[in-house]
């Protein structure tokens, strides 16, 4: 079963266009959306929990999101980067606020998240940096007994250790709580640290959605020695390297004279991918 | 909806609201236009929705297990609550004062008098306020100056013209002038018709406020 489908996502704003948006993450699975800056990945998580007006279909555990909001939400874990919101406030005028919406809110389990994360609710959330911004933004979430993650750049401001321990926790509650996580970010190695399946969002276009295995052995980065030889054998998103010109080939592909091939990484094929598209005028921003 | 109303009181209302409650002993004050006083309460509702915008409260709570439309709601509701604490403290002030003092010191030269129709007048005023700012401003909850700006003139349109008519109508000038004991059901169904208005246009403002906060982006 999904537990998320998301059927022709669509918001259009004056200089963006998120563009009919069609994916779902089944039960138990982990989803990683990655894309550049102004890719539309918060947009298109927003879209998802109706933060902003956008057209398309939202099913939530084989229910539609849209008529059934308050009652889905409580099966959502939405955290939104990091916490943002009543600098005065001290965390537990927070906490007491938050916990009062959710009918199966932990208490014990906030207190652990507190303790690993090392928050203080005693400090006003002025105090916090950003980081642990971030960290208070995701005991919110994971306390309640969400079975949906959606969860906007969870690592971004964390440092390393404390990535590779939220990496560890979402693949724990994966794997052993069978939460299905959705998650965007810009950093590709905790993306394939973790997820199960990959969404590549380029300019408001989902350019891919498939697993991250076939992802990942669907394309090899070949350096080349000139652009004749590059074009000859179809390079895709042809881009200068330090040594020579770099661009994508299918795996399967056969290497030209002179190039030089290795395994593409996540990054490569996010680079290589919207360089392709910008060429061909597909991804330009609808002004 | 009681989740959303803890969560308005706990982390949206702004101090300065307990402070303008007090305000209502104005009443004492001699001669001056007592129907003001409820602007104060519209000026706290103001002061709320700006303390919110500054903590990011809308898309806070678009986050949490509600309707969006509920949103708007809960911060009206708060609202009603609070002009509802400030119409009855005006009430109450002003029949203490009514039975306190000589029925020559209730005439006030500036105004209607402290009794019932004036907390009838001051729910009128309340609710053309809330008319008119809550569905300017769940329309574009980035902007509270202006909806604040157009509803304030309106609310004083209509201090203005119960100042007039308390001037030029017999009605206003006589019977519902005084204190409480004289006339006393032409004031309390002055009072009552004031609330029918407050709680229509009131609802009115739910309406659209949700109507037009369904659209907005968080």
């Amino acid at each position: 079963m999904n537990a998320l489908a998301v059927q022709g996502l669509t918001k259009d704003y004056p200089h963006f266009r998120l563009d009919n948006i069609s994916f779902a993450v089944a039960e138990g699975h982990i989803a990683g959306l990655i894309g550049g800056n102004g890719a539309g990945k918060s947009t298109l998580l927003k879209g998802i929990v109706n933060q902003i007006d956008a057209e398309g279909e939202i099913t939530v555990f084989g229910k539609n999101f849209r008529s059934d909001e308050a009652r889905l939400k409580q099966k959502i874990g939405f955290a939104g980067g990091g916490f943002r919101f009543y600098p005065l406030k001290r965390l537990s005028a927070v906490r007491k606020a938050y916990a009062a919406f959710y009918q199966d809110w932990d208490d014990r389990k906030y207190r652990t998240w507190l303790v690993r994360f090392g928050l203080d609710e005693h400090k006003k959330v002025r105090e916090l940096s950003d980081g642990m911004r971030v960290k208070f933004s995701l005991a919110l979430a994971l306390s309640h007994g969400a079975k949906l993650l959606l969860l906007d750049e969870p690592t971004s401001g964390l440092d390393p250790l404390s990535r590779e321990e939220l990496c560890e926790t979402l693949l724990s509650l994966a794997r052993k709580e069978n939460v299905t996580i959705l998650f965007s970010t810009h950093i590709a190695t905790d993306l394939v640290r973790t997820a199960d399946e990959v969404l590549l969002l380029s300019h408001g276009n989902l350019l891919e959605n498939c697993p991250l295995s076939e992802l990942l052995s669907r394309w090899k980065t070949v350096r080349f020695a000139d652009v004749a030889t590059a074009a000859a054998a179809n390079a895709v998103g042809l881009k200068p390297g330090k040594n020579g010109l770099e661009g994508l080939l299918p795996q399967k592909a056969p290497l030209p004279a002179g190039a030089v091939s290795r395994d593409a990484s996540l990054d490569e094929i996010l680079i290589h991918l919207e360089q392709a598209q910008k060429e061909d005028g597909n991804i330009c921003p609808r002004l | 909806m009681s989740a959303l109303i803890k969560k308005e009181l706990r982390l949206c209302i702004h101090p300065t609201v307990f402070l303008f409650f007090s305000f209502s002993a104005l009443v004492f004050v001699p001669n001056y236009p007592y129907e003001v006083i409820f602007f104060f309460s519209a000026l706290s509702a103001y002061f709320c929705c700006i303390s919110a915008r500054e903590n990011g409260d809308l898309a806070f709570t678009g986050a949490l297990p509600v309707k969006k439309t509920h949103i708007p709601l809960a911060r009206i509701l708060v609202t009603v609550g609070m002009q509802c604490i400030m119409l009855a403290l005006t009430g109450i002030l002003g029949a203490v004062k009514s039975a306190a003092l000589p029925a020559e010191q209730q005439i006030n030269q500036a105004g209607l008098s402290a009794n019932l129709a004036l907390v009838g007048n001051g729910a009128a005023t309340l609710g053309a306020f809330n008319l008119v700012f809550f569905p300017l401003f769940y329309r574009s909850p980035e902007r509270i100056g202006v909806p604040f700006l157009l509803a304030a003139a309106v609310q004083f349109l209509l201090v203005g013209a119960f100042l007039l008519l308390r001037w030029s109508v017999p009605l206003f000038s006589e019977t519902l002038n005084g204190g409480n004991a004289d006339h006393t059901a032409a004031k309390a169904a002055a009072m009552f018709t004031g609330i029918a208005v407050y709680a229509a246009a009131t609802s009115l403002s739910c309406f659209f406020s949700m109507r037009n906060f369904k659209r907005v982006d968080l």
